[in-house]
Parts: C-alpha cells; structure tokens; sequence
C-alpha cells in the first residue's frame, strides 16, 4: 500500500484504530466503574515492557504479561479485610510503576523511551502496531458482541446475575482481561495518559447522551475515533504533541456534554429545575402534577 | 554493613535528600492515613497528575522560582474542582475524575511539547531530582508539613468523624464540603511538596503505601499513622543507601525516587506476608484450643 509509506498516513489509521477500540471498551470501563482500574494497567504494564525492551522479545508480550499480574495482584489484595479495591489498585500502580523507572534506569537512553511511553508517539507506529491494534480491535469486538448480555447483566444486578447462575466472577475477570488487552494495545503506541483519556472520556460523555447501551456503544466509538483523528490533525496545525491534544479533544467532548447533554447536562437541569421552582398554574390547595410528594414518615 | 548504612550520608547532598525524605515520611504517614479512611486512592492520583501543567506553567513564565507558585495554584484550583466533582453525585466520581486527570496532563504535556528540550524537562517534571535538593527547598518542604500537619491535627476528630459517619457529621453541623476541602487541599501540599524531589508521578507511592502498610498490623488510627510514619522513614533512608550502594560499588544506575518506592512495597508485601502467618499461627492455636 503506497500511502502507508507516509509516518501521518500511519499515524490516521492507527488513531481510528485505536480510537475504536477504547470506544468499544470505554463503555464496559465507564458501566462497571473501573476508571481507576484502566489507569493502574497504564502504569503498571510498564515494567514488562521495559524488561522486553532490555531482553529483546516483543513489547506487547511484556506489557501483557505484567498486565495480567497487576490484575490479580489487585484481585488477591482487594479481598483483603481493611483493604479496598481502589487502595490495592493504587498500591499496584506505585509497585509497577516504579519497578518500571528503575528499571529503566539502569539503562542509557532513560529520558526519551520514558517519554515516548507516557505521551505517545504515534506519528512513529510501524505495520507490527497497525496490524496488532487491528487485530486487538477485531477481538475485543467479537468478544463483547458474544457475550454482551451476560456482561450488561453482571454489570447491573451482579447478585441477581448470580442467583441465576451465571458466572459472575468469571465475567468480571473477563472484563479486566479486555480491559488489559486494549492498555496493551494502545499504550506502546499512543502513551498511559492519552490511552486513559480516550477510554474514558468517550463513553462518560456517551452516558450523559443516552440511556441504551448501544446507542452509549456507537456515540463512544463515534467521538473516540473523531477525538483521534481531530487531535492529530491540531498536533499538526500547532506543532504540540499528538498525545496531548488528542486526550484535550477528547476530554472538550466530554466537558461539553456535561453542560449540554439533554436532561443530564447543566442546562436541561438549570431549565428543569427554573420549571420545578415557577407556581403550577393550578387552583390552590392540590399539588400539580410531577411535584414531588411531601415523604410522610421515616 | 556501614559502608552501606551510614557512610553515603556523609556526602552532603546524600545528606539533604534523606532530610527530605524523612520530612515528607512524617508528612505522608499522616496523610495517607486520611487518605486511607476517606478512600481517596484514586484523588490522590488524580492530584498527582494535575499539579503537573502547574509546575509547566510556573517554569515557562519565571524559571526555577516559578515552579512552587505555579503548582500550589493548579493544586489549588484542582483541590476545588475534585471537592465540587465528588459533591454531585451524577456523573459517576471516577469518571469525572478520569478525565479532569487525562485532560490537565494533557495540558502540560503540550505545554512542554512546545519547548525544545522537551523530554529532559519532561523528566526532570515526572520524576524529580531527588540528589539535587537543595537547602531551599528543604525549607519549603518543612513550612508545608508544619502546615499541614497542624491543620489535621485541629481538624482530628471532624475528619474523623466524617471519614466514619458522613451523615452524624452532617447532622451535626459540620460542613462535609469545608471538611472534604481542607482534605484535598492537605493532599495537594503533599504533592506540591513531594514534586520536585521524588516527583509528581512517584508520591502517589507516598500517599497510599505507608497507611496500607499500618493499616495490616493494626485497626486503630494512631498505630496506623504510627507505622505509616515508620514504614516510611524506614524506605527513605533504606532505598537512598541502595540506589546510592548500587551505583558507587556495582556501577548500577538506580533512580533514587523509584528505589525508595520499591523498598517502600517491599516492606508493605513482607508485612503482608508477616501478618498472613500470624493470623494463620492465631487461628491454628484457637482451633487447638476449642479440641
């Protein structure tokens, strides 16, 4: 393919991919609140690249591998007494993350690949990335589409989805997995903080759309992909770096949802509640229809 | 052994960095104590990342002198936007605060980005410059403990309170708002205060570790500080001894700042390890009993 010689042509296809991807999975993360989940697997994936890195063998075996340790490391702690889930993943995000620095101190060249691993560099993405992004993306696809009504169950009544037999432990592992591969997916290629932006942002602005999951599903992806490839194209403009302005767009979205998402957003509720505060043109002494009820008792 | 122990902190820069560390050890086992009871993990993170445009911002505009003003205003301003975020209840917490962390980073990254020595400035942001701490800075360190330390120590028994018992706490009288406020804002001091020696991506460590820690040997506040305060001293000065052990004798570069969070884990998983035995070693003996 000709145009894949150019680093910004590569740079578009990986954004959309990617873009997709965190959509897709922004939707389960956003659901079941695991936000500050998907930060720690950021960081915490990092020693395994680096150790890669200095062993030679690929970077997204490395980054999985540790994945999958910080995942049950925050299992096994949360279970703890004393012990929540945010507490074990914060510990397993300092753990990580600052086995990865010393790590990667030790070696020379310490500044750029750190960088480079924080904020991106998608504008150097090579054909290994595009095609495993694609193929992360096609999985993760299919994965969600095959048991999506199990998932949404666990997501919303785990004790009712328990009682009716489902495995909900194995379903929320499921999504801590999904959750991984997309990290892993993305991060060597796009960066830790742009990768939590595109994950969350989309899908906390979908939410504020609409009720359906898969309408909240397609606005994700729609906004995700367009936040990437808006933001490339301002890097470009502007000279800035990719990373940044690509979570900044995305997080513009989610920032302008809030204020005018209908009935969630600032105005509908400020407009709601102007309507709630103005006397009902109703005789006195009955209670207009929706004003809430006095509670009598308890 | 004191080759290894006592003699690095000869050296009078060693000297300085571990004055530091063990101002913010007293610092952060108070802290993350609060930050333990109230669960703010993940605030603690997020307040991590939101410093940063502040410190991009102070540098660009006055070099080095600009750095603590521009970070105690982003943790200002960040401090009032998470008190307001966790106050409404609709969009859900972590999400907000998910992307209220991604977005202010992001800023400070293309704020950094512009500039041409971008990924040493980057770093030297992310990571600090444990070694090169000078008496200065130690200076500001102390005046902010001594600050924030009183503060919690007034404030004890509402934080308490409301960490325990929100809605008594209301009922009461207290102000959960004022109360969560002056909570988040102790928590950006101890950031802005950690920043420029272990940097403002390692402190999360400092926020969480040392409670987490205190919190497995004991179910009471003050051994819990108490151990927290310990657990944290203890890494400080052990972790600077090895990354400094380790690149005099063995020629092997170890970040200071990441040394000491290591140790720091290492000494939160061996007390695991020490209290998964004792309660094993308990309840065999009770078990022994009852036959």
């Amino acid at each position: 393919m000709r145009w894949l010689d150019v680093a910004f042509d590569r740079a578009l296809l990986e954004s959309v991919l990617v873009g997709s991807v965190c959509g897709l999975i922004g939707v389960q993360v956003v659901l079941r609140r695991q936000a500050f989940f998907t930060m720690a697997m950021t960081h915490a994936t990092f020693p395994g690249v680096v150790i890669a890195a200095v062993l030679g063998v690929n970077l997204y075996l490395g980054g999985a591998v540790a994945g999958v340790l910080a995942a049950l490391a925050v299992t096994v702690l949360s279970r703890r007494r004393g012990h929540d889930a945010s507490m074990a993943t914060a510990v397993a995000l300092a753990a990580g993350f600052s086995l990865g620095v010393a790590l990667l101190s030790t070696q020379n060249g310490f500044t750029r690949n750190l960088t480079a691993y924080l904020t991106g560099s998608i504008l150097t993405v090579g054909e290994q990335d595009l095609v495993v992004a694609a193929a992360v993306t096609a999985g993760v696809a299919l994965v969600l589409a095959a048991v999506h009504k199990e998932l949404l169950y666990t997501a919303f009544d785990h004790h009712g989805a328990r009682a009716a037999g489902y495995r909900t432990g194995a379903m929320d592992l499921l999504v801590l997995l999904l959750i991984e591969a997309v990290v892993v997916t993305s991060v060597p290629a796009v960066g830790t903080i742009l990768t939590l932006a595109l994950v969350v942002a989309p899908a906390g602005a979908a939410r504020l759309w609409t009720d359906r999951v898969a309408g909240m599903t397609a606005f994700a992806v729609a906004v995700a992909v367009s936040s990437a490839v808006g933001g490339l194209y301002l890097s470009r403009a502007f000279d800035v770096a990719a990373g940044g302005a690509i979570s900044l767009v995305a997080a513009a979205c989610f920032a302008l949802s809030t204020i005018v998402a209908p009935r969630q957003g600032l105005i509908a509720r400020a407009a709601h509640r102007r309507r709630r505060r103005t006397p009902p043109a109703t005789e006195p002494g009955r209670a207009a229809p929706g004003e809430p009820v006095p509670a009598t008792g308890s | 052994m004191h080759a290894t122990l006592v003699e690095p902190f000869s050296v009078p820069f060693m000297a300085r960095a571990l004055t530091e560390l063990l101002l913010l050890a007293v610092l952060a086992g108070v802290v993350s104590t609060h930050v333990l009871t109230r669960r703010l993990g993940f605030v603690a993170d997020a307040m991590t990342h939101t410093v940063f445009p502040g410190i991009v911002l102070g540098f660009l505009s006055a070099g080095v002198d600009g750095v603590l003003p521009g970070a105690l205003a982003a943790a200002a301003v960040t401090a009032i936007l998470l008190t307001l975020l966790t106050r409404s209840r609709r969009v859900t917490d972590d999400t907000a605060l998910a992307v209220l962390l991604a977005a202010m980073f992001a800023v400070g990254v293309v704020l950094v980005s512009r500039r041409a020595s971008y990924t040493a400035d980057l770093t030297s942001f992310l990571f600090g410059r444990l070694l090169t701490v000078t008496a200065g800075q130690i200076a500001q360190t102390a005046v902010v403990a001594g600050l924030v330390l009183t503060t919690l120590a007034v404030l004890h028994k509402e934080l308490l309170l409301r960490a325990f018992d929100p809605r008594a706490a209301a009922a009461m009288g207290y102000r959960i708002w004022l109360l969560d406020l002056v909570l988040n804002l102790a928590v950006a001091l101890v950031v802005v205060a950690a920043a420029q020696s272990v940097g403002t991506i390692l402190v999360i460590a400092l926020l969480v570790v040392p409670a987490a820690t205190g919190r497995l040997v004991s179910d009471r506040i003050a051994p819990i500080t108490l151990a927290g305060v310990a657990v944290a001293a203890l890494s400080g000065y052990l972790g600077l001894a090895i990354s400094y052990r380790a690149s005099v004798s063995h020629g092997l570069r170890l970040a200071g700042g990441a040394t000491v969070v290591l140790t720091m884990v290492a000494v939160y998983l061996l007390t695991l390890l020490a209290a998964g035995l004792a309660r094993a070693l308990r309840s065999r003996r009770t078990s022994d009993a009852v036959a």
